[in-house]
């Protein structure tokens, strides 16, 4: 039982690690694909999708950010033996944030750049996107530094989904406080985690494909609803599946990696056109970019410290990879700010971008197979 | 014990989001919610329901209503609204299942007794209905005075919306109850024969009401109406041919890509003025008679992708039930339809008499037609847009008709397929 837990676990990790779950080549990961994809298609663009399509898109959205807080919670929730590693993980995110932040803050403050959202939630909500990583997907037989790698990324996505859900209150501008809304997207999940789980397991064929989608959209659409964040909603939700009774996170965990290439295209397809050049955007993205490398490589340094005999020192050259989930978190951003996050998002793509192109070049290939 | 604390739950948290937040939210922030809900708790009503031997579909509509802003208003307005977004997508997806389950080989034998059914039967309750109109005009309560040929143009444009029957509700009822055999294939081609009569009797009535009220009519009638027509079930057979194609040659997400089609379908339906319905009726009946798909998969995609869809139409067309209306004119309109029901049962029995229908399944063919829905609403709503003094008081009668019949409709007809042991043929056959 603990095997297929921790493979359907695995298996989910490898959504956030896109290039293997979309089945990639490692010099074509989907954000260099999708995100430019999208904003040709965009209203910046040929106008394919236009903004009555994007606003359409957002709904999707909401429902798409839960299903991911859902993998991470997962594949994070069945990771039961990985304190030192969940520490690790928790600690490189949680410099990069700082370190990302602070460059952030700094500059926007020396700038004295305008700003619809305060500088110092830009700065932290970069942070945050930047610390979110995705190293490459691993199997059985590859080495145990890769395979390290690959479940410290899973992990670091933990900590800025939870802080996030404050953060996205905060400029949510509701009355709700951050942390009593973070609590609410916890709640939340938690209480429609319960609904599921007394579902799943009994219903068979279409009708469980029923819940589980009903499930996922209740998810996303509660928290959207109440301005709170689906990202986290979807990981409480996810992590009460891992450790509840039964097999539920199976049902769930198979259900899931029917939908996680749509998925993943159209988050990056619609986070595409969302797009908007401001000189904002385009003067965030290389502080970004270049803060978030440091940041990286800092954190995973400290982090094999950490771990010391566990993580490797060049940790942080696996993590240079951003996912999908700094661009979500970034959207969700977008989606209750919809005029101050344009830069953010701009920020956050592009430099997802860039980032992928750099970690060709830093981080570590798969050795080479051994001669015959 | 476990589905009702799990829809107890879900109906609190949505209770506590709708009601806790106090707020009303713009449409786009209510969509995912309303559909979520609509999923998990339609469904689980559905199932309760159908323990007690009733369609899944009457509970889909049972919560709709309940839950909807007539009742509860837990579903409030702008999340029914929403969740009708989806009617376009459905009603596609609903007909290009109907046209997979037509073989034309397999109907050959039984084409001609299933044409003369359905016209004789389609020609006697449009001149009943017709008379009935004519003979309790003062009682249907049009208060304005009207002339002769415009009484007459009015009578005959409520004909043609009253006579209606529903291709959704029927091939829904017939998907969900994986019902096979003679009685539904029987239903299924006459409602459909109906719907083409429906498009045609509508577009020529409205043409002489126009003439009636003192309008120019439309000169290019009969290239619209083709258009219309032929126009639909060519565009569904390319769409169906290339779908086919994707099918032998690609056949991976095919449930992605069905819905896809569907959406391409009820997309450029409306673009190109062409009856989505027939389209995706066309398409699906190139699938099945021209290049039918080997293996399972399209059936697998079809069952994974029908049910969600299923639910939250019916859901919606729940919640958005004018229960006001019905209680505004609610004994004209049970007179109507018992009027309407008994005139179906008349010559339904009649035709299938003629057309020598072996009485078990040409007895209870009626059951299957009592049905109406988003068709019938879709062409009131077009007469109540052009003349809305009169036009409206058709309406007003038409959702409440809509209202009862949504609700008996589907009884009666899963009663029907029970009766003829049709019910989960359709896995038998296909096994």
């Amino acid at each position: 039982m603990k095997v297929r837990f921790r493979t359907s676990g695995r298996t989910l990790g490898s959504l956030l690690r896109t290039r293997a779950a979309l089945g990639l080549r490692p010099a074509m990961a989907p954000v260099m694909i999708f995100l430019p994809l999208g904003m040709v298609l965009g209203p910046a663009g040929t106008r394919i999708i236009g903004t009555d399509a994007l606003a359409h898109l957002d709904v999707v959205i909401s429902i798409v950010l839960a299903t991911l807080g859902v993998f991470i919670g997962i594949a994070a929730g069945t990771q039961r033996s990985a304190g030192r590693l969940a520490a690790a993980s928790t600690l490189e995110a949680a410099i990069t944030v700082l370190v990302v932040g602070g460059a952030t803050y700094l500059l926007l403050r020396s700038w004295g750049m305008p700003s619809l959202v305060p500088h110092a939630l830009v700065a932290l909500v970069l942070g945050l996107c930047a610390s979110a990583s995705a190293a490459a997907a691993v199997g059985e037989g590859d080495e145990r530094t890769r395979r390290i790698a690959a479940r410290v990324a899973d992990l670091d996505d933990v900590m800025p989904i939870v802080v996030g859900g404050g953060v996205l209150a905060s400029i949510a501008a509701g009355e709700t406080p951050a942390l009593a809304a973070a609590g609410l997207s916890i709640g939340l999940g938690a209480a429609i985690a319960v609904s599921g789980w007394l579902l799943f397991e009994r219903a068979e064929g279409a009708e469980r494909d029923v819940f589980v989608l009903g499930t996922l959209a209740l998810l996303g659409g509660s928290a959207a609803y109440l301005d709170t964040s689906p990202l986290l909603a979807g990981l409480s939700a996810g992590m009460l599946w891992a450790r509840a009774p039964g097999q539920t996170e199976h049902v769930v965990a198979t259900h899931l990696r029917k939908v996680q290439h749509p998925l993943v295209v159209l988050l990056l397809v619609t986070a595409g056109a969302s797009l908007q050049p401001t000189l904002a955007g385009i003067w965030l993205f290389a502080p970004y970019v270049v803060s978030r490398t440091a940041g990286k490589l800092i954190g995973g340094w400290a982090a094999s410290r950490v771990t010391s005999g566990v993580a490797p020192s060049d940790l942080g050259a696996y993590l240079i990879p951003p996912g999908v989930i700094g661009i979500a978190f970034a959207l969700n951003i977008l989606q209750v700010a919809p005029d101050g996050a344009i830069p953010i998002v701009f920020a956050v793509s592009a430099g997802a971008v860039v980032s992928e192109l750099l970690a060709l070049i830093v981080t570590p290939g798969p050795p080479d197979p051994t001669p015959v | 014990m476990r589905r009702l604390l799990a829809l107890a739950l879900t109906i609190g948290v949505v209770w506590f989001v709708v009601g806790g937040a106090g707020i009303v939210r713009p449409a786009p922030r209510v969509t995912a919610l309303a559909l979520g809900f609509s999923l998990i708790a339609a469904a689980l009503t559905g199932a309760l329901l159908e323990r007690f031997h009733l369609p899944r579909v009457t509970g889909y509509l049972l919560f709709g209503m309940l839950c909807g802003p007539y009742v509860l208003n837990i579903i409030t307005r702008p999340m029914a609204r929403e969740l009708q977004l989806i009617n376009g997508l459905a009603v596609v997806l609903i007909a290009f299942i109907a046209g997979l389950e037509m073989n034309i080989e397999r109907l050959r034998p039984r084409l001609r007794a299933m044409l003369q059914l359905g016209s004789i039967s389609m020609l006697g309750l449009y001149a009943g209905l017709f008379a009935a109109f004519w003979i309790g005009w003062p009682w249907l309560g049009f208060d304005e005075a009207f002339t002769t040929i415009q009484k007459t143009a009015i009578v005959a444009i409520l004909t043609a919306v009253v006579a209606s029957y529903s291709p959704t509700v029927t091939i829904a009822l017939i998907a969900e109850s994986r019902a096979s055999g003679p009685l539904s294939e029987l239903t299924l081609a006459v409602v459909i024969l109906a719907d083409l009569i429906l498009i045609l009797a509508f577009t020529l009535v409205m043409q002489f009401v126009r003439y009636a009220f003192g309008g120019t009519g439309d000169v290019g009638l009969l290239v619209s109406l083709s258009w219309e027509i032929f126009g639909s079930f060519a565009f569904g057979a390319t769409v169906g041919a290339l779908f086919a194609l994707y099918l032998r040659y690609v056949g991976r997400e095919v449930a992605v890509a069905l819905v896809a089609v569907c959406a391409i379908i009820a997309g450029l339906g409306s673009q190109l003025h062409i009856e989505p319905l027939l389209a995706a009726l066309a398409a699906g009946l190139v699938v099945e008679n021209i290049a039918p798909p080997r293996g399972d998969m399209l059936k697998q995609a079809v069952e994974r992708g029908a049910l969600p869809v299923l639910v939250v139409f019916f859901a919606a067309a729940g919640a958005s039930l004018q229960l006001d209306a019905l209680a505004l004119i609610g004994w004209i309109a049970i007179v109507v339809s018992a009027l309407r029901m008994a005139l179906i049962w008349i010559f339904m029995r009649a035709g299938a008499a003629y057309a020598r229908i072996a009485p078990p399944i040409g007895r209870m063919v009626w059951m299957g037609m009592v049905s109406q829905a988003g068709v019938t609403l879709g062409l009131t709503l077009i007469v109540a847009g052009e003349y809305p003094t009169w036009g409206t008081m058709v309406q007003t009668l038409v959702v409440s008709l809509i209202a009862l019949h949504q609700l008996i409709g589907p009884v009666l007809f899963r009663a029907a397929l029970a009766r003829a042991g049709e019910i989960g043929r359709m896995d038998a056959t296909s096994a």
